[in-house]
């Protein structure tokens, strides 16, 4: 789709990844301003670089104090923050194990940037949004995890669910201000982490790709401009009446059970 | 919003209505070309319009599903897309709505099943509305405003919006899918409390 975002600004957080990098350039092809704001300071720059209209945004979404300076530094900037868009997130790569043997500290570092993280940017970002009274729009990027729970990944799982519930809440405190929010769900999407895990030859799951993939009416992972796709389709002008939703991008993971 | 439909060719099963009325027009609007009858082999896009308003006779769900298949078949060849037009209801059924609610429970299941069918040639979602209107309600029924956080039916512009996105070809990985288009209607408590 095309739309005009050109008076628009958004920021996206996890920008330096393959999803989040995917989406700030959706946003920027239709004309936003965009602030690619991720911990990994370089990565951003470059994003940013490649970008039309965008500044580079290093910050720690756990961290209230950087996320505060972030939002003044966008603000000082553009003046206005019309779009947000929390995709930063993590999983767990070495620890595949059941929640009896989950490590602690693991759990706290994936909900402590899944779910407060996405907490603390969302109440940072939204009061220069409300404060200008001219609405906005926040999605959130959740997982199919939240809607279908799966194995050996506890705490993603327990807060993607969150975020789902979360985007819900947040949709019903801030529609009547003009403030629509809305979460993509992806299913499993073609990145490095997924290399690791299922695509990639040396993959920890490889030998059970197709397995897996034979949950999926679509047969593949999603390309990451194909969800960015549907988070621009959010942001933009014309979903406005849409608020609250989970959308899930998932190739029809979770239509059913394909049995 | 603009889509690039290239010239797809576009059936419509159904009823007409305001929406119907709108999204034909911008689906031509768009590049696309609709066609009178029953799907062909060449269709590119079918458009399910199951009635809006409670208290219409919705049909029996199971017919509309094997007319909705015998479509899929037929574009199995070229590949495609279906898009249900439904009411948000599918999802969160209202008490003094049984039979509706209940119908359209049973479209949704039924679309998601022909998701699950026909993928990866064919992509099935649905776009269920809350309240929309125009002169007069199109969609829903008045008191789901009362549950509606963004406090106002939708216009026909707006649904017209989510039916474009499911023929969006860049939208090419969502499948088996009902986006409501209901202001917030089915989020939750937004009523006072």
């Amino acid at each position: 789709m095309r739309c005009d975002l050109s008076d628009r600004v958004a920021l996206v957080t996890g920008a330096a990844g393959a999803i989040g990098s995917a989406i700030a350039k959706r946003l920027s092809d239709n004309g936003a301003a965009v602030v690619v704001a991720d911990i990994d300071k370089e990565g951003a720059e470059r994003v940013a670089a490649g970008l039309r209209n965008a500044m580079a945004c290093a910050l720690d979404i756990r961290d209230g104090q950087s996320v505060d300076a972030a939002i003044a530094r966008v603000c000082d900037r553009y003046g206005r923050l019309d779009i947000l868009v929390n995709n930063a997130g993590v999983n767990t790569l070495a620890h595949r194990v059941t929640i009896d043997e989950f490590p602690p500290e693991e759990w706290d570092r994936i909900t402590g940037i899944d779910l407060d993280g996405l907490y603390i940017m969302s109440r940072a970002a939204l009061a220069p949004m409300l404060a200008a009274g001219k609405g906005g729009r926040i999605v959130n990027i959740a997982s199919v995890v939240g809607l279908a729970a799966m194995r050996l990944q506890s705490p993603f799982v327990a807060a993607k669910a969150a975020i789902v519930h979360l985007t819900r809440s947040m949709a019903i405190e801030l529609g009547a201000k003009g403030i629509l929010t809305n979460a993509i769900a992806p299913g499993s999407v073609l990145t490095a982490l997924t290399a690791k895990l299922f695509y990639g030859d040396d993959g920890k799951f490889a030998g059970r790709t197709q397995e897996f993939l034979a949950h999926v009416p679509l047969g593949r992972p999603a390309q990451p401009e194909e969800i960015a796709e549907a988070v621009l389709f959010l942001a933009s002008p014309a979903a406005s009446y849409i608020n609250g939703q989970v959308l899930a991008v998932d190739g029809g993971w979770t239509a059913g059970y394909m049995m | 919003m603009e889509i690039d439909l290239a010239g797809a060719v576009i059936a419509l099963d159904g009823e007409t209505n305001s929406i119907v009325d709108a999204v034909t027009a911008a689906l031509r609007a768009n590049g696309g070309h609709i066609v009178e009858g029953a799907p062909t082999p060449a269709t590119d896009i079918l458009l399910v319009s199951c009635p809006l308003r409670p208290g219409t006779k919705t049909g029996d769900p199971r017919s509309l599903y094997a007319d909705a298949r015998k479509a899929a078949v037929a574009m199995t060849e070229r590949g495609g897309r279906i898009v249900f037009l439904i009411s948000a209801i599918a999802g969160m059924p209202m008490r003094r709505h049984p039979r509706f609610s209940m119908e359209n429970a049973s479209i949704l299941a039924g679309m998601r099943a022909l998701a699950m069918e026909f993928g990866p040639k064919i992509l099935v979602n649905a776009v269920g509305f809350g309240v929309v209107e125009d002169d007069a309600i199109v969609s829903g029924d008045r008191a789901m405003l009362s549950h509606t956080p963004v406090g106002r039916a939708g216009s026909v512009e707006e649904a017209v919006a989510a039916v474009l996105f499911f023929c969006d070809p860049l939208n090419s990985y969502t499948t088996g899918q009902m986006l409501g288009v209901d202001g917030g209607w089915a989020a939750g408590y937004g009523r006072n409390f």
